[in-house]
């Protein structure tokens, strides 16, 4: 095994085309919850975008309808959600957890027919750059367009967060709904909306599982991720960038323990696997000790049911 | 331009109780009105009708001699009519300035440009950028008020704005009042104490169990005529007879208590020295945020310290938890009855059932003797006239008066040797403030010893038989009561000295 720079290139490239899934999870539930809804759906919501886009990459043939059909299948089971949750005032907690068993029954039933057709190879951007740029090359180029998104995604969310009206509303509404409704803004409104793009986002990182990542649909193939997204979330203390640096970290110790448990050190690997989702949470814990941040970036309804009082 | 604001013939009825009976009032520009009357003699619900936030059975009410309609707080803010809640209706962790532009559909800028003239014109300070969860109470009021501001309110409700405030705070307070009502606004205060009717008002409305009961000028009107017509019978007033104690048996006893807190936003305790005899009342004052809170976690024993620094009948008790503290027979009334006194989602027995002593036998085996618990709490809400008899009631639906019989009586009902209470009358009527003041009275020549920390100096003067002040962490001399004065208080709280 060697180690040279162009090695590098590349296991840096593997490392984030691997936290892309997180990175869109993570960043959707970031939006939902900071208008104060918890919705632990977001397994749910992942795995039937990825069965979704897959299925109808196989009977379109045409993985833009694939992708658009995917994000379209996480905002449907996100209105579930909203409907429950916001219409008829359920528990955050418990909806969000059978969400998350009805995705993973549902897309198993779907996925049938489905299981061993071959993916088709998704576009891959600035291929000839990646080949002639040394180590660079590998980490910059030749990825899909959704990475590309999805790496530009938290910081558009930081931005959209604190310096558009918009965030400003959301943010309001997680802190206190009863506040924001005494001053007029329609807090269903912005809860639903916050949801459904949750839903939206969860679908796409499901689609980068089944048509980029590991270009076929596998069984129970989000294998967990969805609840590393949902940690991530709260581990990165709300904060978009914190979500990012968290995903990186983990898609980072997944990788190169892979390495690791290749070359065969006499390390158990159980406890190499064990090693992402700890290292994560430490690192997460330690970058976000302030605990003056915290509380402003905590939403302070999250999870509470709200209902106007008459 | 002049505003006249007229209510004719409005009526409320809830369930079980006329909360505005054909209340009929008319307010003009120029002028500050009181609105006094206890809690629940209709006065909150007469100004939720005027903020939209609740619909009138019956009546009208007329802005410049033209009905209006007020279905929602939209409709209020539409027809200039500001409301300050007694709650604020604020984002904590959003900064000022987000708070202030969520409500307003202007721009960023222009909001800034205008915001900055109002804090200049009445001499605000306030940053605009730090979270609202960093401000004094009496900031976030400020905030709340130039909210109302923006919107070029003609009429602007304030609904017992100073319970949360400290004198300071509350005398600013009284002159931007004062200089909105010069600049053509009409304001409507609400409140139930009689002093500040007297010293900022022009006219007030009386009003009892849903009915306005008497109009009349201020100049017209003294305390006790104010008071009588509010509770509608005669008060005695109550002194203490102030003793002296100095021969009697040392109960409690501080020597250099320091106090040092992790936390930016608490106030460190400095060489901490106090004694208290038997049947002796202590009072504690002090504008709020100069270590009270601290001070009263201490005593309770929320905040543990060194065993030594805190000796209570000879007994060292600085490391001992509450529980432990009142099997030693102390007991605690904190300051903020519904988030730290009771569990506000509880029935009264439950809450009662909370504090529970090895002796009182409430548990069996683990498990909940019910009936004893309930026997027990029949007699507190009996022997401290709290207003119900069913202990089955959550507490969440007593009012804050009968709320506090609640919590003294659980704390006394055990005969403890000395009462530790924080604000025990705030927010209350001057019905249950009397009751709570002879219940302090009555322990204290039951022999019982009490701390009383307290921002009303007034209660202070009236219940202590010494009493010193703290401020900034650090205590002052003890003085006796009777060589006290609210001017040597006032001087102490604000960090200056007497000799």
């Amino acid at each position: 095994m060697s180690f040279d720079l162009n090695f590098i290139g590349i296991l840096i490239g593997a490392i984030m085309a691997s936290s892309v899934p997180l990175i869109l999870a993570a960043s959707g539930e970031l939006i939902t919850e900071r208008s104060g809804v918890l919705n632990l759906g977001v397994e749910g919501m992942m795995i039937i975008g990825a069965i979704s886009g897959f299925a109808l990459m196989v009977v379109t043939d045409n993985l833009f309808f694939a992708v658009i059909g995917s994000m379209l299948s996480g905002l449907i089971l996100s209105l579930i959600f909203g409907l429950l949750t916001q219409s008829l005032l359920t528990n955050h907690v418990a909806t969000g957890l059978a969400l998350t068993i009805f995705g993973i029954g549902m897309s198993a039933m779907i996925g049938k027919n489905f299981v061993g057709i071959p993916g088709k190879e998704f576009p891959l951007l600035f291929l000839n750059l990646k080949e002639s740029t040394p180590f660079l090359g590998p980490i910059f180029f030749g990825h899909s367009i959704i990475l590309y998104f999805a790496f530009g995604l938290p910081f558009l969310t930081n931005y959209f967060l604190k310096k558009t009206k918009t965030g400003l509303i959301i943010r309001a509404v997680g802190d206190s709904p009863s506040s924001a409704s005494n001053q007029g803004i329609n807090v269903k409104l912005v809860r639903y909306s916050c949801i459904l793009y949750g839903g939206a986002m969860c679908g796409l990182a499901g689609a980068y599982l089944s048509l980029i990542y590991t270009p076929q649909w596998i069984e129970n193939m989000t294998g967990g991720r969805g609840w590393i997204a949902l940690a991530l979330v709260v581990f990165a203390t709300w904060s978009p960038i914190k979500v990012l640096i968290g995903a990186l970290i983990f898609g980072g110790i997944t990788i190169s323990q892979l390495h690791m448990q290749a070359v065969g050190l006499r390390i158990p690997v159980q406890l190499l696997s064990a090693l992402p989702y700890i290292m994560t949470i430490i690192v997460l814990v330690v970058i976000s000790r302030d605990s003056r941040k915290i509380k402003l970036n905590t939403p302070t309804s999250l999870g509470q049911i709200f209902y106007k009082e008459k | 331009m002049n505003t006249k604001l007229k209510v004719s013939e409005i009526s409320k009825i809830y369930p079980g109780c006329i909360a505005n009976d054909r209340v009929s009032l008319e307010f003009g520009s120029g002028k500050i009105y009181a609105l006094l009357g206890e809690n629940g003699a209709g006065k909150s619900t007469l100004v939720k009708i005027l903020s939209g936030v609740v619909k009138p059975d019956a009546g009208e009410v007329f802005l410049n001699n033209e009905s209006i309609k007020l279905n929602s707080p939209l409709d209020a803010k539409k027809n200039n009519i500001g409301m300050v809640f007694q709650h604020f209706n604020l984002f904590e962790t959003l900064s000022v300035f987000e708070n202030l532009s969520i409500d307003s559909d202007k721009k960023d800028k222009e909001l800034k440009v205008l915001v900055n003239d109002i804090l200049k014109k009445y001499n605000f300070k306030i940053d605009l950028d730090i979270p609202v969860l960093n401000l004094s109470a009496g900031q976030k009021q400020k905030v709340e008020i130039i909210r109302c501001l923006i919107r070029n309110p003609k009429v602007l409700i304030m609904d017992e704005p100073t319970s949360v405030l400290t004198e300071q705070e509350t005398d600013d307070l009284f002159i931007s009042l004062k200089q909105f009502s010069k600049d053509g606004i009409l304001i409507i205060y609400i409140t139930h104490k009689l002093k500040e009717v007297l010293s900022l008002c022009d006219e007030v409305a009386v009003m009892r169990k849903g009915k306005v009961v008497s109009v009349s000028n201020t100049i017209d009107e003294k305390i006790e005529s104010l008071a009588n017509k509010m509770v509608g019978e005669n008060l005695n007033t109550i002194k203490k007879k102030i003793n002296n104690f100095k021969n009697n048996e040392e109960i409690l006893k501080i020597s250099n208590l320091n106090f040092k807190s992790d936390d930016p936003y608490e106030t460190n305790l400095n060489n901490l020295n106090l004694s208290l005899k038997k049947g002796e009342c202590l009072g504690i004052a002090g504008i709020s945020g100069n270590g009270q809170n601290e001070l009263f976690q201490i005593l309770s024993g929320e905040i543990i310290t060194e065993g030594t620094s805190i000796m209570f009948r000879n007994k060292e008790i600085g490391k001992l938890n509450p529980r432990e503290r009142r099997e030693y027979l102390m007991a605690f009334s904190p300051e903020d009855r519904i988030s730290q006194a009771a569990v506000p989602e509880l029935k009264i027995y439950e809450n009662v059932a909370l504090n529970n002593f090895k002796s009182s036998n409430f548990f069996e085996k683990g498990l909940v003797n019910e009936k004893k618990i309930k026997e027990h709490s029949k007699k507190i809400l009996s022997n401290f006239s709290v207003n119900t008899d069913n202990v089955e009631l959550k507490s969440q639906f007593l009012s804050g008066g009968n709320l506090q019989k609640l919590i003294i009586g659980r704390e006394l009902i055990t005969s403890p040797e000395l009462l530790v209470c924080f604000n025990p009358t705030w927010g209350l009527d001057v019905g249950a403030i009397n009751y709570i003041h002879e219940t302090l009275i009555q322990i204290n020549e039951q022999g019982k010893s009490s701390i009383l920390i307290s921002t009303d100096n007034d209660e202070l003067l009236k219940l202590s038989d010494r009493i010193c002040v703290i401020y900034k962490g650090k205590l002052s001399k003890i003085m006796n009561a009777d060589t006290v004065t609210a001017e040597k208080l006032g001087i102490l709280m604000g960090g200056g000295s007497i000799d």
